[in-house]
């Protein structure tokens, strides 16, 4: 697992609780909807916490801007930090 | 900043900055500030639609969950119309807002920021009232589709909207989601205090002293609405959205923007996104 990874992961055990997520295994292949079975509103909270954590540099409402609501929850996890890596890292963009 | 503490309530606020390309913005870019609508709503339905956009234009959205939604705390009262405005002013005051804002509201939003605008007009400087419940010419019935939809809410958005995502996702959302509404219905007295809020009539109407974009869907039940305020509201503008009905803000977000980002350009001095119309991904 990446630094991100693991950093994300911890996040959505913050905005989800950890109740939920004991019998789930969330790795890059994890999708927002259909495996976690995230609200929308919790989805503002990951944000929040992406945002305060990576600042402006992930740029996130630029990243969702193109997408709707089901398009951003049918993302997996794999999806969210690969757009945070790349933004991390000068030599990926 | 994502809680602010006003009138002892805790409230979820998030705020979206000024972003987007050079030229640098302002250093006191126009506030926008997002009404939710009732029960089954939060922040969420504009943080995914137009706040994003909007700060991208030059302005700071400021969204918040009304009291009792989303992630704000619930009161067992406190959900008048008097209430909500003052909710919405404290929560301005709080967040250090005291110049006139923009007011975007959905739904039943739309009786709060009306509201809002005849009893603070120094502090709103313009509305764009989206599929707006308030306007009416007399008061009895005029909120009766309103509290209708409100007791079929919880059952329709989870069996309808939501309901090829449930088969895939199981109790988790539905169960909070029906929780969050029960809570709301059942738990405090927020449909009695609704039920009791009274219409914006014309003469009041005539009174809002500030710039106002109305967009209605063209099969909205509160398309009347529109239409009254358009006569009513000395300056207005309507827009009605084709083969649309309540759900405007969620289905017909590209034309929405395409209206609202030149309105608030106008009025606001906000920038028009050169993509604006030019056949969106949305």
């Amino acid at each position: 697992m990446t630094r991100v990874l693991d950093e994300v992961v911890a996040m959505l055990v913050e905005v989800v609780g950890e109740d939920f997520l004991l019998d789930l295994e969330v790795g890059p292949d994890t999708t927002f909807n259909d495996d976690l079975a995230l609200e929308s509103i919790e989805f503002v909270a990951l944000a929040e916490k992406l945002q305060l954590r990576y600042g402006p540099a992930i740029d996130f409402a630029a990243f969702i801007a193109d997408m709707d609501l089901d398009q951003i929850l049918a993302m997996s996890v794999g999806d969210l930090v690969a757009h945070i890596e790349s933004r991390l890292s000068p030599a990926a963009v | 900043m994502p809680e602010v503490t006003a009138r002892g309530v805790r409230f979820h606020v998030q705020t979206l900055e000024p972003c987007g390309p050079c030229p640098p913005d302002p250093p006191d870019p126009p506030t926008v500030v997002f009404v939710h609508g009732l029960v089954m709503d939060n922040l969420s339905s504009f943080y995914y639609t137009l706040a994003g956009p909007v700060a991208a234009a030059g302005a700071r959205a400021v969204l918040y969950d009304l009291r009792g939604h989303g992630r704000s705390e619930r009161t067992p009262r406190g959900y008048s119309d008097a209430e909500a405005v003052a909710d919405l002013f404290a929560v301005l005051d709080a967040l250090g807002h005291t110049r006139p804002v923009y007011l975007v509201a959905n739904s039943f939003g739309g009786v709060v920021a009306l509201n809002a605008a005849l009893a603070r007009p120094d502090r709103v400087a313009g509305m764009v009232l989206v599929e707006a419940h308030g306007p009416a010419e007399r008061p009895g019935g005029w909120n009766e589709n309103m509290l209708n939809t409100l007791g079929k809410s919880a059952l329709a958005l989870e069996y309808e909207r939501l309901a090829d995502q449930l088969l895939a996702i199981g109790w988790r959302q539905r169960g909070r989601q029906a929780a969050v509404a029960d809570a709301l219905v059942n738990g405090t007295s927020l449909l009695d205090e609704v039920a009791a809020v009274e219409p914006v009539r014309p003469a009041d109407l005539a009174a809002v002293a500030c710039p106002v974009l109305a967009v209605y869907g063209e099969r909205s039940d509160v398309a009347g609405a529109g239409r009254l305020l358009l006569r009513s509201v000395p300056d207005c503008t309507l827009h009605v959205i084709p083969g649309l009905a309540h759900t405007v803000l969620r289905e017909g977000t590209a034309e929405l923007l395409e209206v609202m980002l030149p309105w608030l350009s106008h009025h606001a001095g906000t920038r028009v996104p050169v993509t604006a119309g030019a056949g969106g991904a949305l």
